[in-house]
């Protein structure tokens, strides 16, 4: 076990956080090509320095009055530019994968992310499972060891994006074979179009079950996934009336689950010796339409009256201007700032409405534009746990964490398969109280304690996952580390490797 | 500077700025660290007293999902009940506990109604606000900020902070038990509250050297987020050592127990996240607002058996946080509340479950209620366009007699105006319309 004992930690701060920040990042003589580059992220920028805050930036720092300073953002350079895009695209990198990033520049990396077709990820043991009653770890591991070796991490991010967008949880779905189905499904689809995508959503088993469409019929109907297809999934509350979702309920209802291809009797419980028959599927299967349980007749939807399936409803709801404007928006808070402009927003949506929602056109507009690089936006956004903590293995170049990471989500409030409620995992200032950051930190504990191996050298850490950006404190506390196990440590656990 | 300095004179911000925990106590870190967030605790006990009214401690404890009003109290001798809910009737009028000739409180709510049995259950039936959203989250987010109209973004307990007691208070003043995130409710740029997932697990994995580090490391952060980090860091530092003194002097005098049965397995351990609030508030902590959450409400499908158990759970873990308060003699400092951001669709749909509704019973429970009903009863023959229950009772009235008549304090400062009284406590402490 690693301990703490051993590391001899500084134990009286540094007297003068200033004069000890300067030292430690500077390009030094004979080094290789990716440090250069690495370097030159944070050559110029004058590391650990701070400037005063503008702006409406400032309402966050309300609190602490008389500090408000702000990271320098060091995104004039083209490699800065190029890890950042890493950082909100990935799930962190490797250092080979870092210097081919670096070589390929911002430009080509963003064609590679966008226009490369999402890996598929191994087939899952368990899936045949009867009921698919395996462990929801299991699952939960599948995925992260996908996400630490894929080819294609914007896949993976948008998969994950997807999964809070259009979410789903192990507990109610009941069946976790189709929870694991609805993940392939999501990252098929992840970065396709808009009007597909939708009806592979309301047509998906979980979901199906999730928002109860399943069981709604056209006679007496269940609002549920009705209502939140309009609130949460594109168009955002006050775009819509409640006769709008009573209408949309009995047009959607129809779907239900397709038959299993086989029964098992399985004992659920030994102790009392409970069997159960449940279903067992060899392969996936989306939902069926029933047209027995459907609703017949004309209907009045967002303003208009006929005929309407679930395909209409689809339709009707693309025609609104608020569902790009509700998913650009979405995506850019995710992808760009906590706080974005509503005008860059529209631009976003415009051209989105204008592909016909062809999601290769709204992503690579959203990483192009100048916004994404702007100083304004740099450590605007706070990592997801999941991607802090992939993030934190791939750095360590540890492959065999994807246990740990499916463990210790929850403590920081993301468990995968399991978001809180139907709003999915919230964002940003969300992430952070005193349980969840405590929690980032032992998480960093835990896995360096679990690397039996030696570590990758820390010295470029500070450089290749802080953009050598560093606040006084962590540059302090890395200057005066023992040895590369205190430096990850500082550097995964900083404020700075929160923020992406 | 030393921690000796100055406590009682500091605001709790100018705590955190002067580095008094982290940053200058060099000769602290040299003695063993871990004394002083102690010595620290003990000093910020001493100065937050100044600025309480009283000892009265509020639990809210909120049902998400949209909590079924008409399955929690029962309507006994209603026959359009039968009408609106052919499947779900039957059973929950049958079983229900009776009240009086006309309510019944939902079967599972043994322990609940034994309270009321004694005086010590107030229900407001018909609880809601004008021109309901059937969104969870617009009725949520209303009911945490205490503004319909939806303009507030602060939460009413976390403008409770800010206002009556964080100026001279501590982090464990307001605490989120058995969550990761700060609720909606507590949440106020003003405020410091502590949130505590579970407490077995709070600490830092590696000790008080861990501590000493990650404080050194999260001080005078940069950046929108820099404040959020460094007052989370500094707050759960503060809890650990408060909770080591308080775990060491703590023994439940109740058998709470998260193993029950349920239809969806629960995201939430309520019972222990009420053992912890029992724990924070009789050892003295001098914790004022406490939320816990019980998800799993939102029961559009298969609502028979899944609230009948969720009934069941919310009352045996708020029948052994009572039994553990009245154990150690502090029940009568203690409110609970419930709340949920809806009720349910009266008329059942086709799943056997219901849609999300609007106006719903609240019950208040605790030494401090005068039992009985109050508000008005839902009328189940004239309910609005959407086919909902109109409310009687606004949100805020409860909130108003929280705060006033239990918190002693400014009700109408924290929540913009004053409304009719729901006079459901025994004595309340201070009538602030």
């Amino acid at each position: 076990m690693w301990g703490w004992g051993g590391l001899n930690w500084p134990m009286s701060l540094a007297p003068s956080p200033e004069t000890a920040v300067s030292t430690r990042v500077q390009v030094r003589r004979g080094i290789t090509r990716r440090q250069a580059l690495a370097a030159a992220a944070a050559a110029g920028v004058g590391v650990g320095a701070v400037r005063l805050l503008g702006g409406s930036m400032q309402s966050l720092a309300k609190p602490k009055a008389g500090s408000g300073t702000d990271w320098v953002s060091p995104l004039g350079s083209e490699s800065a530019r190029v890890m950042q895009l890493l950082r909100r695209t990935s799930f962190g990198y490797t250092p080979a994968q870092l210097e081919s990033a670096l070589s390929d520049g911002f430009n080509k990396t963003v064609d590679k992310l966008v226009e490369t077709a999402p890996a598929e990820p191994p087939t899952f043991d368990s899936a045949n499972t009867p009921g698919g009653r395996f462990a929801i770890g299991l699952l939960q591991q599948w995925w992260i060891n996908h996400m630490l070796s894929t080819s294609t991490p914007l896949a993976e991010r948008m998969t994950l994006f997807w999964h809070g967008h259009f979410t789903s949880d192990y507990r109610k779905v009941a069946d976790d074979t189709f929870m694991y189905w609805q993940n392939l499904t999501w990252r098929r689809m992840s970065v396709t179009n808009l009007r597909s995508m939708l009806m592979e959503v309301t047509t998906d088993p979980a979901m199906l079950r999730y928002l109860d469409l399943a069981t709604s019929t056209g006679q007496n109907p269940n609002e549920n996934y009705s209502r939140e297809l309009m609130e949460l999934f594109t168009m955002g509350p006050g775009n819509y009336t409640e006769n709008d979702v009573r209408e949309s309920a009995k047009a959607l209802a129809g779907w239900q689950l397709q038959q299993p291809d086989s029964y098992a009797t399985v004992v659920v419980d030994k102790a009392n010796n409970v069997t159960r028959r449940l279903p067992v599927y060899t392969t996936q299967r989306p939902g069926v339409f029933n047209p027995k349980r459907a609703f017949k007749g004309n209907l009045t939807y967002l303003g208009k009256t006929g005929p309407l399936d679930a395909q209409a409803v689809v339709d009707r709801i693309l025609a609104q201007p608020a569902t790009a404007q509700f998913i650009a928006g979405k995506l850019v808070q995710h992808f760009i700032a906590a706080r974005p402009d509503a005008a860059y927003i529209k631009t976003l949506a415009d051209a989105f409405r204008r592909s016909k929602y062809d999601m290769k056109t709204l992503m690579r507009a959203l990483l192009t534009s100048p916004q994404f690089n702007a100083a304004q936006s740099y450590r605007t956004l706070v990592k997801s746990p999941t991607e802090f903590m992939v993030h934190s293995a791939r750095a360590l170049g540890a492959t065999n964490l994807s246990k740990l990471v499916a463990a210790a989500g929850s403590g920081m409030g993301q468990s995968l398969f399991d978001p809180p409620d139907v709003g999915g995992w919230p964002n940003n200032e969300s992430w952070i109280s005193s349980n969840t950051v405590v929690e980032r930190v032992n998480f960093v504990t835990a896995a360096l304690s679990q690397i039996k191996t030696s570590l990758p050298a820390a010295s470029d850490a500070p450089r290749q996952h802080l953009d050598g950006v560093l606040s006084p404190q962590t540059a302090s506390l890395l200057n005066q580390a023992a040895d590369d196990r205190a430096r990850w440590f500082i550097t995964l656990a900083s404020p700075e490797f929160q923020l992406k | 500077m030393t921690q000796e300095i100055g406590i009682n004179q500091l605001k709790r911000r100018d705590f955190l700025k002067a580095g008094l925990v982290f940053g200058a106590g060099v000769a602290g870190l040299a003695a063993g660290y871990a004394a002083v967030p102690d010595a620290f605790a003990r000093a910020v006990y001493a100065a937050k007293r100044e600025g309480l009214t009283n000892d009265n401690v509020l639990v809210m404890i909120q049902l998400a999902g949209g909590n079924d009003g008409l399955r929690t109290v029962v309507p006994l001798a209603d026959p359009t009940l039968h009408d609106l809910r052919p499947k779900l009737a039957g059973s929950m009028v049958s079983q229900a506990l009776p009240l009086n000739s006309q309510f019944g409180l939902n079967h599972n709510l043994g322990a609940i109604k034994g309270l009321w049995d004694k005086g010590k259950v107030a229900i407001v039936e018909g609880v809601g606000y004008p021109n309901p959203t059937f969104s969870h989250f617009e009725s949520i987010r209303i009911w945490e900020t205490g503004d319909p109209t939806r303009r507030q973004v602060d939460g009413w307990l976390g403008r409770t902070l800010a206002t009556a007691y964080d100026s001279n208070g501590h982090p464990l003043t307001g605490c989120a038990c058995g969550a990761t995130d700060v609720p909606g409710a507590l949440r106020d740029l003003q405020a410091t509250m502590t949130v505590i997932q579970n407490q077995k697990t709070f600490g830092f994995t590696g000790g008080t050297e861990v501590e000493a580090a990650v404080g050194a490391l999260y001080k005078g952060t940069p950046g929108i987020y820099g404040a959020l980090f460094d007052t989370a860091i500094a707050t759960a530092t503060e809890t650990m050592a408060t909770l080591r003194t308080s775990a060491a002097s703590y023994q439940p005098m109740a058998n709470y127990t998260d193993k029950v049965q349920l239809v969806y397995s629960s995201k939430n351990q309520l019972a222990a996240a009420l053992q912890l609030a029992a724990e924070l508030i009789v050892t003295g902590t001098g914790v004022k607002l406490l939320h816990v959450t019980l998800g799993g409400f939102d029961t559009h499908y298969t609502e028979l058996n899944r609230h009948d158990d969720l009934m069941g759970y919310l009352d045996s873990a708020v029948g052994a946080f009572y039994q553990d308060l009245a154990a150690h003699g502090m029940a009568d400092k203690v409110l609970i509340a419930t709340w949920s951001e809806f009720g349910r669709r009266p008329k059942e749909n086709a799943s056997g479950g219901t849609d999300h509704g609007a106006a719903a019973p609240l019950l208040l429970i605790g030494d401090p209620v005068n039992g009985g009903l109050y508000g008005e009863t839902p009328n189940l023959t004239n309910l609005d366009a959407t086919g909902n229950l109109k409310y009687a009772v606004d949100f805020r009235s409860v909130y108003q007699e929280i705060l006033g008549g239990h918190l002693g304090a400014d009700s109408t400062k924290i929540l913009g105006s004053s409304f009719d009284r729901v006079p459901f406590l025994k004595a309340p402490v201070a009538t602030t319309v």
